[in-house]
């Protein structure tokens, strides 16, 4: 049995757009401010009110989608837990820094020292969901969430996993925007910033999957044919040519230092290809490639790329696509090349 | 002590996040943990830090904490006769 394929079964997201369902592809939600948080469902519906009082925005964001996504997936147990997030709780680590500030030191609040590491997310996750199977973070910037698919999609290629639970989160609170715009990092030029919580749910099976995991490549500081033999590369791994490809989507966001590491490699890899986008739908953040992952997905599963998408129309628009090559990189260091196509 | 009792169900609803909850909700005589208010042992470390920095009580033997907590006017007897502040 050839393990190339690793099945996406279902797909979750809280975001800036309308929480918990695809509504955005018809009828996305556009904003003018650069700073935006997340549209919040009621959690009441998901967590029980005595468990969801310990637990800050990330956290009931995470498990929600997290629980989304399994139920929807028909997967009870997946047989890992794998999370990508940049910064982690933010929220609780902002509080117990002001507390070990403001109380010298003393009389420091349990709770927020407890949720205050980034592995939080995916413990919790796993205590939630009595899943005592594989679990780990991957704390990467940018590419956390391409990095946890990677490990997924690695174990599954070696035979370890048939399935896995893979979700991205970062919440951005106004202390960590402040920051983080003046650090150059989200927020500048017509850049949104938003939060991100995506879990998708894969696995061996085929059967009620639209999309697949086809390759995975990741690398660190390429240069311009190092990036085209990765693709061939990546292209090999699945068994697909150039040709095949129906879109890339790539993160462009209104961020010009950013954005021009994008434009560059279309300029020099993709000048026939159809180029997408999506952080304009959903902004920026940590996890905003789990974003990139999740719309592929929807287009792949929907069969149509809505109008929005398309970074520059007049290239011409497609009809049902198959293939998405998504690309992402994290201050322009590491670059995420994942193949997805259609089932 | 009625003020106190008062005063102490709004700080544990505060502290321990217990949003849907109004102070005439918590049965002043009722277990804090397991059957009655169903706090379990992060929630004890939570109130240890509560009686430290609002009544300048230091619990030095965690043991004392299951009599202590035993209900709201429990905990209530023990802050007014240990108090500092």
């Amino acid at each position: 049995m050839t393990r190339n394929s690793f099945y996406i079964k279902s797909t979750a997201q809280i975001s800036i757009q309308q929480p918990l369902c695809e509504d955005w592809m018809e009828n996305p939600i556009w904003y003018d401010s650069n700073y935006v948080r997340s549209l919040e469902p009621d959690y009441k519906q998901y967590i029980p009110p005595m468990e969801a009082r310990r637990m800050t925005r990330i956290m009931k964001r995470s498990l929600t989608t997290s629980n989304v996504a399994i139920k929807k997936s028909g997967l009870v147990l997946p047989d890992a837990i794998i999370t990508g997030t940049g910064w982690g709780c933010m929220d609780n680590t902002e509080q117990f820094l002001e507390i070990l500030c403001n109380e010298g030191e003393q009389l420091l609040k349990p709770t927020l020292f407890i949720q205050s590491t980034h592995n939080t997310i995916s413990s919790h996750i796993a205590i939630n969901t009595c899943n005592n199977g594989y679990n780990i973070t991957y704390s990467h910037r940018c590419v956390s969430f391409d990095m946890a698919l990677f490990d997924a999609y690695l174990q599954y290629k070696f035979g370890k996993i048939d399935s896995a639970l893979v979700g991205s989160h970062d919440e951005v609170t106004p202390t960590s925007f402040v920051l983080l715009k003046k650090m150059g990092l989200v927020g500048c030029d017509d850049e949104i910033c938003g939060e991100a919580s995506v879990s998708t749910v894969l696995s061996s099976t085929p059967s009620d999957a639209h999309s697949a995991v086809a390759a995975i490549r990741i690398i660190y500081k390429p240069s311009v044919s190092e990036i085209h033999s990765t693709v061939n590369q990546l292209l090999a791994d699945a068994e697909m040519c150039t040709e095949d490809i129906s879109a890339v989507m790539v993160g462009i966001s209104g961020n010009k230092t950013t954005d021009n590491l994008y434009y560059d490699i279309v300029d020099n890899c993709f000048r026939d290809k159809t180029i997408l986008h999506y952080k304009h739908v959903f902004g920026e953040c940590f996890s905003a490639s789990a974003f990139g992952f999740y719309a592929a997905d929807c287009c792949l599963k929907h069969g149509y790329i809505p109008d929005f998408l398309y970074v520059d129309k007049s290239q011409g628009m497609i009809g049902t696509p198959k293939t998405i090559l998504l690309i992402n990189h994290s201050d322009g260091k590491t670059f995420s090349f994942i193949l997805l196509r259609s089932v | 002590m009625d003020e106190l009792i008062l005063e102490l169900k709004n700080e544990i609803i505060e502290t321990l996040n217990l949003e849907d909850m109004q102070p005439e909700d918590i049965d002043t005589d009722a277990p804090l943990f397991g059957e009655g208010l169903g706090l379990d042992s992060i929630d004890a470390l939570e109130l240890i830090v509560l009686m430290e920095k609002n009544y300048g009580i230091k619990l030095r033997d965690a043991s004392k904490g299951k009599e202590i907590f035993k209900s709201v006017r429990v905990m209530a007897d023990y802050i007014e006769k240990n108090r500092t502040k």
